[in-house]
């Protein structure tokens, strides 16, 4: 048993899309330092549970915490300001922007001062291995370099613990290596990270414990060796996939 | 960061005209393309930086236009009053339409903002008993700068002057500041926007209220020159239409790019209403086809407007030459 309390507590969450369950009672927590990762076929409800964590979706029912102050029922951006970042499953680069002013949006939360916000933007993308590009409009950025461009907005805000929605995914495959170092080295350097992913060599890799989701709810938990060998995930998902 | 080299020119231009020319048709297209290029740039407060595309915003110039005439008219009070009165009205109106745009996306938001000047139009015309209704509301003369009666065109083109600088200056603030570039994040996604914490909301919201405040200080300077308010015109969709025109074809999100598409526009217009002005009734609405006939080749040729065109023409020179 721990004595630390959970820095994200996810309780009871339930979200219907009409008769369709998304999330069913779905309970868990992360520790600060941890990096977890949530895994699950295809409309396993992972994004709809991100979705209620950051303040996009409205949960029928449980509630979500950050060091113990309750985010159910905040606004998105009130929920970024007290310190959940997140990325995008699909990506959502501001495209008429500069890579740097993308970064600044991000930094401009915390920081007051534009030309302050510029130095941390520049110094995110140093980072994240963006800086030649700081100057280029995000529409001109390959796949893995607006996955890239998006960690760094979203690290810009500070967050407490950041989201990270299927981080290799739509990526070329030479790509996916630095992008798991990248993650790594975030990690390593005190971030806490709840991920979604389908490449279930990448979450074996770099996360200490998953969550397995299906048809809206948690079949599984633990560590990726458990996780993987569990009989029910097998079945679900990894059945056809990762024999 | 982008310069303002060119806007010190221009204004300094604009400031220096009256020095030298003394001819009044002259002067008063100068007012013309500064008054006009001032609603645009107010307008593109809203429409260009927030991405809050109004057709409506003749609403806002109309109660700018009503609050200086009627002070003057029935408190005889000064149209500085009334331009700041005007101001506050137009504020509380643009927190309801900014309210709107939290409801409404893209066309169906453009749909709202004619239809509440519509409304205005109604209310204007047909409350006779406090607006004249569709007489319209001849502004008294009272000579003096405090009550804005002036008839020497060269100081009427510092007055506007002095408004276009404050109204370019806003769109410098929104180029420069946090606000700013929060912004610009709403415009480009909102979502994205709100997931790095900016209340897009509410800068949605505030962006459309001073985008009103100073349409409609651009209406109370007009009907002081104009010395006329019909609600036919100050809160046509010809109107609303016209600063929109001026935005695009000068460059949305541009702060120099109004000015300059006020520049080409009204010109243009001057010019034709002087040419065919005298024919006939057949020629009257030409510059309508002319505007509809820029504004295609703009979007077709130019689609980031003059202020890109010449932006780019700039680095091919500079590439060149170097």
């Amino acid at each position: 048993m721990s004595l630390a309390s959970p820095l994200l507590s996810v309780a009871g969450i339930t979200k219907r899309f009409g008769g369709v369950i998304a999330n069913r009672d779905i309970s868990f927590e992360v520790f600060a330092g941890e990096l977890v990762g949530v895994v699950g076929p295809n409309g396993a409800g992972k994004s709809t549970l991100f979705e209620i964590i950051t303040g996009f979706y409205a949960p029928d029912g449980g509630e979500v915490r950050l060091d113990g102050v309750r985010l159910t029922g905040l606004s998105p951006d009130r929920v970024s300001r007290l310190g959940v970042g997140r990325t995008f499953q699909k990506l959502r680069p501001f495209a008429g922007l500069t890579v740097t002013e993308n970064v600044m949006v991000g930094a401009l939360q915390k920081c007051h001062e534009v030309s302050r916000a510029r130095q941390e933007a520049l110094e995110i993308l140093g980072h994240v291995g963006l800086e030649e590009k700081a100057d280029a409009h995000a529409r001109t950025l390959s796949t893995g370099q607006r996955k890239r461009l998006e960690l760094a907005r979203a690290l810009a805000t500070r967050p407490r613990v950041l989201l990270m929605d299927e981080v290799t995914g739509g990526v070329d495959q030479r790509s996916i290596p630095g992008l798991v170092a990248l993650v790594r080295q975030l990690h390593a350097d005190g971030l806490t990270v709840l991920l979604i992913e389908h490449n279930m060599r990448v979450i074996t890799a770099v996360c200490q414990r998953i969550l397995a989701l299906h048809l809206g709810q948690i079949i599984a938990a633990g560590t990726p060796a458990a996780v993987t060998r569990d009989p029910r995930v097998i079945e679900a998902y990894l059945g056809q996939v990762y024999v | 960061m982008r310069t303002v080299a060119p806007a010190v020119v221009f204004f300094a231009l604009a400031g220096l005209v009256p020095l030298v020319v003394r001819d009044a048709f002259l002067l008063d297209a100068v007012v013309l393309i500064l008054i006009w290029g001032a609603s645009a740039a107010a307008w593109n407060v809203a429409g260009g930086y927030a991405g809050q595309v109004s057709l409506g915003h003749s609403a806002f110039f109309g109660v700018g236009a009503y609050a200086a005439a009627l002070l003057a008219t029935r408190w005889q009070l000064s149209p500085w009053l009334g331009l700041v009165v005007g101001a506050l009205v137009a504020t509380t109106v643009g927190l309801v339409i900014g309210y709107l745009s939290n409801r409404l996306r893209g066309p169906y938001f453009v749909l709202a903002t004619i239809a509440f000047s519509q409304v205005l139009l109604i209310v204007g015309s047909r409350w006779r008993g406090f607006t004249a209704g569709s007489e319209g509301i001849p502004v008294p003369f009272r000579p003096g700068f405090w009550t804005l009666g002036i008839a020497d065109k060269r100081v009427w083109v510092w007055i506007i002057l002095a408004l276009a600088v404050v109204v370019y200056l806003v769109e410098l603030y929104l180029e420069r500041s946090r606000r700013g570039y929060q912004l610009a994040a709403v415009r480009e996604d909102e979502d994205a926007a709100l997931s790095l914490g900016v209340p897009a909301r509410a800068l949605k919201v505030a962006a459309i209220a001073v985008s009103a405040a100073l349409t409609a200080m651009c209406g109370a300077l007009w009907a002081q020159y104009v010395g006329f308010v019909d609600p036919f015109y100050v809160f046509s969709v010809d109107l609303s239409v016209r600063f929109a025109l001026a935005a695009i074809i000068g460059g949305l999100g541009t702060a120099l790019g109004p000015f300059l598409g006020s520049l080409l526009v009204t010109t243009l217009e001057t010019y034709l209403r002087a040419q065919f002005g005298g024919i006939g009734a057949g020629f009257v609405g030409i510059y309508l086809i002319i505007y509809g006939v820029i504004l295609i080749l703009v979007v077709r040729f130019v689609p980031a407007g003059l202020t890109g065109w010449l932006a780019a023409r700039g680095t091919r020179r500079a590439a060149a030459g170097g």
